[in-house]
């Protein structure tokens, strides 16, 4: 379990971003955080990831403190960050470097296959379309596999299609080893798609502001009223967050735009 | 009807043909940088064959490659030559080797920087030769301070080149190092080293053009044997062409070694996505 109490973080120039955080997360969980511009979403998951010290608060998992990147915790970027000098199965193995050679190559091979792209194996990182270097990147980042995955808006570059194609390889990918997943968005599509659980934060200074069960089975139907249902739940309470609405939850709104900042 | 034959089962291959174009380009564009030093040797052969000028002076390449199949023949010009690559080579290696060490130490280590890189700086500034009678006391006027002197030309290019280089290195990429728990000797090696490796060899080559300036340097201070000391030796016995010809081997030699580097560093820079890589070399 991964556990978030009362993290706080005060950037050197004084900007409060994050402020008292808390949150319990069970392994294999989904998770969607989303929130208006900066409501200290990629703060919090720069804390989870040990790249960034919280000023106060601890993160754990499985009663283990996080103050540095750990090995149990893997990370996607917005961008896919790959290593320009290396082949796209050497970026796939970057993370593999102490496993024996003739291990680290089937691994590799596996995971090349799992995210379709096997035959791009010695290509350079420049080679590829946006969408082919995302998977990449899901690949480099699941093949220790890592108990968390952290996502940073990892589709939000990408087109419609390919974001779509994404999310649900995403999830083809987390039933192989069912890691917990924490997706950081200002898509509410992607996160009723995705999530467990969504998360939304309220900014000025970023704190937890509600949670809504997503309590869909998989896969789930982006045109189901079911879905549509969710969305608006999130839609509004996103709203409610910046005090733009009177809180009501059960005022029917229209459907609400699919992409939200 | 012999000569014929070749050429017309060579033109007869599609592949052949379709090829011919693209490879012609390849070999003619390296020749059009010949042409003007090829037109100046020229001109100036005409010059003095019709007599406009004596050439005494300036001896026409015909007279300057004469000196060098001179040399050549008695076997001097291998002695001379390898003395001047043994003492380039050496000094290069140990510069390149210092540079790119302290380089990366004072490039990776803020604190490092702070403490060694104003002292690099200071002594950067000193101009090389001012150190050749500290070296000539210390280390005597044999090979040692020779290699020193062009070990500290090569130094300073390498090392600027490596700490500047990883300064501009990108945050997000060192930020996925730091996500596989690299630090340290392993940081630098996996992601700084090849992120800055097209600045590397640009800083390589400045070093090695300043290598064989010190090296010149340095065997005009005093050598029995080198380039340089064919330099000095044609200018005391009044002997340009031998001069010219030590240049003109000084410039083949330099050119040759560079395109060396160059040559060695592509396959190592296949990767990259930039503007010099499309137009290519």
């Amino acid at each position: 379990m991964l556990a978030l109490d009362r993290v706080s973080k005060t950037y050197p120039n004084g900007v409060h971003a994050l402020a008292r955080f808390s949150a319990e997360i069970r392994q294999g969980e989904i998770v969607a955080i989303i929130g208006g511009s900066g409501c200290g979403k990629s703060t919090l998951l720069r804390a989870i990831a040990g790249l960034d010290r919280a000023s106060s608060g601890t993160v754990t998992l499985d009663s283990e403190a996080i103050a540095s990147p750990h090995a149990k915790i893997g990370i996607i970027f917005q961008e896919p960050r790959l290593l320009p000098w290396l082949s796209v199965a050497d970026n796939i193995g970057f993370g593999l470097a102490d496993l024996p050679a003739t291990e680290r190559r089937e691994k590799v091979a596996r995971a090349l296959a799992r995210v379709g792209l096997a035959d791009m194996a010695q290509a350079w990182p420049r080679e590829l379309s946006g969408g082919q270097a995302q998977r990449v990147a899901i690949a480099r980042a699941l093949v220790p596999q890592p108990e968390v995955l952290l996502l940073d808006e990892p589709f939000s570059a990408l087109d419609a299609f390919t974001r779509r194609d994404l999310q649900d390889h995403l999830l083809d990918l987390w039933a192989d080893t069912r890691p917990t997943l924490i997706l950081v968005t200002h898509d509410v599509d992607e996160a009723v798609v995705l999530a467990d659980r969504v998360l939304v934060m309220r900014p000025r200074p970023g704190r937890l502001f509600d949670q809504i069960e997503i309590n869909l089975g998989r896969p789930r139907d982006r045109n189901s009223p079911l879905f549509e249902n969710f969305k608006r739940n999130v839609l509004t309470s996103l709203d409610r967050s910046l005090d733009r609405s009177v809180p009501d939850r059960d005022a029917t709104q229209g459907p609400g735009q699919a992409m939200w900042w | 009807m012999i000569s014929d034959a070749p050429v017309l089962q060579q033109s007869s291959e599609p592949a052949e043909t379709a090829a011919a174009p693209s490879r012609l380009s390849r070999y003619a564009r390296p020749m059009l940088g010949l042409l003007l030093p090829l037109i100046l040797a020229l001109g100036w052969e005409l010059v003095v064959w019709l007599g406009w000028s004596n050439g005494r002076l300036v001896p026409p390449p015909s007279r300057v490659f004469a000196t060098i199949a001179d040399l050549a023949r008695s076997g001097e010009l291998v002695r001379h030559i390898v003395a001047t690559l043994w003492r380039v080579g050496l000094g290069f290696a140990f510069g390149v080797i210092a540079g790119t060490l302290l380089g990366a130490i004072s490039g990776y280590w803020s604190l490092a920087r702070r403490l060694l890189d104003p002292t690099v700086q200071a002594l950067r500034a000193i101009p090389s030769l001012a150190w050749v009678p500290l070296f000539i006391l210390w280390l005597g006027i044999f090979e040692t301070s020779k290699i020193v002197l062009i070990a500290v030309g090569v130094f300073f290019p390498v090392y600027l080149g490596v700490m500047g280089a990883i300064l501009i290195v990108d945050r997000k990429i060192v930020e996925v190092g730091r996500t596989f728990r690299l630090s340290g000797f392993a940081m630098i090696r996996r992601i700084l080293l090849p992120a800055v490796l097209p600045a590397y060899v640009v800083s390589l080559r400045v070093g090695l053009g300043l290598g064989w300036m010190f090296v010149v340097a340095a065997e005009l201070i005093g050598a029995s044997e080198g380039l340089g000391y064919l330099l000095l030796d044609g200018q005391q016995l009044g002997k340009p062409a031998q001069i010219l010809a030590a240049i003109v081997i000084f410039a083949i030699l330099g050119k040759l070694t560079d395109w060396l580097i160059e040559v060695a560093a592509a396959p190592f820079l296949r990767w990259q996505d930039a503007f010099g890589r499309v137009r290519g070399a």
